[in-house]
């Protein structure tokens, strides 16, 4: 079958096989491969996108279901050659180490932040309990979503000393 | 990768029950696709076609009606539910449910019907919707019937379903609008993880149900509870309607000690 979907603000028709899934359809016939396979289950949300406006694991969505779909992917974060808001707080606060979960994670934080503009720990926490991260431990993914989200007041020195705790 | 099936997109229900009448026991259905996709992948399923349900025009989506009920259909996820202003007004119990299943990616997929026709034993829907007396309304191309939960599941991933029939939509009666109720989930993580053992209670004008996952081949109801019976009561009817197992994850004795702990929990906190 063939369908036409938008990626990153680019159209794109192909034609498609009903068991490609949408992850398998954007790295391999698109060449977006900031998105990753990790589990290929649900489980580990490497393979996140957005997709008209929702984050979902492109793992289990068949590309034929995004017919017709805005699908927003790690590509599209950073404009011009310019880092997003999200991104620079990761590279600040050491929250991307191997870098294999960060595509998806960056796409939940940027959901989570859509939705919810100043999440507490407890709700940053939940917006990113689909997505795993092996490395970090998750506390430097914490705070670079609190400084992304202007709920760090002084410089990214400060966080390291402990501020999370009462965050 | 996924073995090669056809994929077909009905637009009208008249469409979905001929596809399903055609090709039976061959056919899949399609919603958010959460276990489908991955059933497929791993080999358990291995259907010739999948029929993908999410633009057929003529199916419900979720609305309340006092005087119906809540009418979840087979489109709706569970993020739509948990957003909706009925289901947070008047129907507690499955948001709780709701917000313990899987991650927040997920439930923008998943489908409250896709959760329960998939008859896990730990399926987190239907402890909420056995308390709370939904009914369940099968079609097919041969017409309509009204199955009550307590009697849908059959076995482990075994449900009354017909090759031919699709689970339509869920309705929860509006007697049960304004039931207090809450869900303990034991996992092994805080995020999001299969059920271990998960126990439902409800209480409504002096009754008290309770809604218990895997702890049997299928979720399990229990009733004949009153709010003014001892908690004794409860857990001891939980005790004889349960037959937990030991598997990887946890042992027998471990199962029926946490649901005797989440029932005694649950007692005292849903006033």
């Amino acid at each position: 079958m063939r369908i036409t979907l938008k990626v990153n603000g680019g159209t794109y028709t192909r034609e498609v096989e009903g068991h490609r899934t949408l992850l398998r359809f954007l790295r391999e016939d698109l060449g977006f491969t900031g998105t990753k396979e990790g589990c290929g289950a649900g489980e580990c949300g490497a393979c996140t996108v957005i997709m008209d406006g929702k984050t979902v694991n492109s793992c289990m969505v068949l590309a034929l279901e995004a017919d017709g779909a805005n699908v927003e992917t790690i590509e599209g974060e950073a404009s011009a050659g310019k880092l997003s808001v999200i991104q620079e707080a990761f590279d600040r606060h050491h929250a991307v180490q191997c870098g294999y979960c960060t595509g998806g994670m960056i796409m939940s934080v940027r959901d989570l932040l859509h939705r919810n503009p100043k999440p507490s720990v407890e709700e940053i926490k939940e917006g990113i309990e689909g997505n795993f991260c092996r490395c970090t431990g998750y506390q430097q993914i914490i705070e670079a979503v609190l400084d992304a989200s202007g709920q760090l007041g002084e410089g990214p020195g400060q966080v390291r000393e402990g501020r999370l705790e009462h965050a | 990768m996924l073995h090669e099936f056809e994929y077909a997109r009905p637009a009208t229900r008249a469409e979905l029950h001929e596809l399903l009448a055609r090709h039976g026991k061959a056919a899949k259905i399609l919603a958010g696709g959460t276990d489908l996709l991955v059933n497929i992948r791993c080999g358990v399923s291995k259907p010739a076609i999948v029929i993908d349900i999410k633009k057929v025009r003529d199916l419900p989506v979720i609305a309340w009606n006092p005087k119906v009920g809540l009418v979840i259909g087979p489109g709706a996820t569970i993020n739509e539910v948990l957003a909706h202003p009925a289901v947070h007004d008047h129907f507690p119990l499955l948001s709780e449910c709701g917000h313990d299943l899987a991650s927040y990616q997920v439930r923008n997929r998943a489908t409250v019907i896709g959760n329960v026709v998939n008859a896990s034993p730990c399926s987190d829907m239907a402890p909420a919707l056995l308390c709370l007396g939904a009914i369940a309304i099968v079609s097919s191309k041969r017409g309509e019937r009204e199955v009550p939960f307590s009697e849908f599941f059959t076995g482990v991933k075994k449900t009354v379903l017909l090759d031919d029939e699709i689970l339509e939509r869920i309705v929860v009666p509006t007697a049960s609008a304004g039931a207090r109720g809450s869900y303990h989930k034991l996992k092994r993580i805080n995020g999001h993880d299969l059920g271990i053992v998960g126990v439902a209670l409800m209480k409504k004008e002096g009754v008290v149900a309770l809604g218990i996952s895997s702890a049997a081949p299928t979720p399990v109801l229990v009733e004949g509870i009153r709010e003014t019976d001892a908690v004794e009561k409860a857990v001891a009817a939980a005790r004889s309607a349960t037959s937990p197992i030991s598997d990887l994850r946890c042992s027998k004795e471990y199962r029926e000690f946490m649901i005797e702990v989440f029932i005694r929990r649950l007692w005292a906190e849903v006033k």
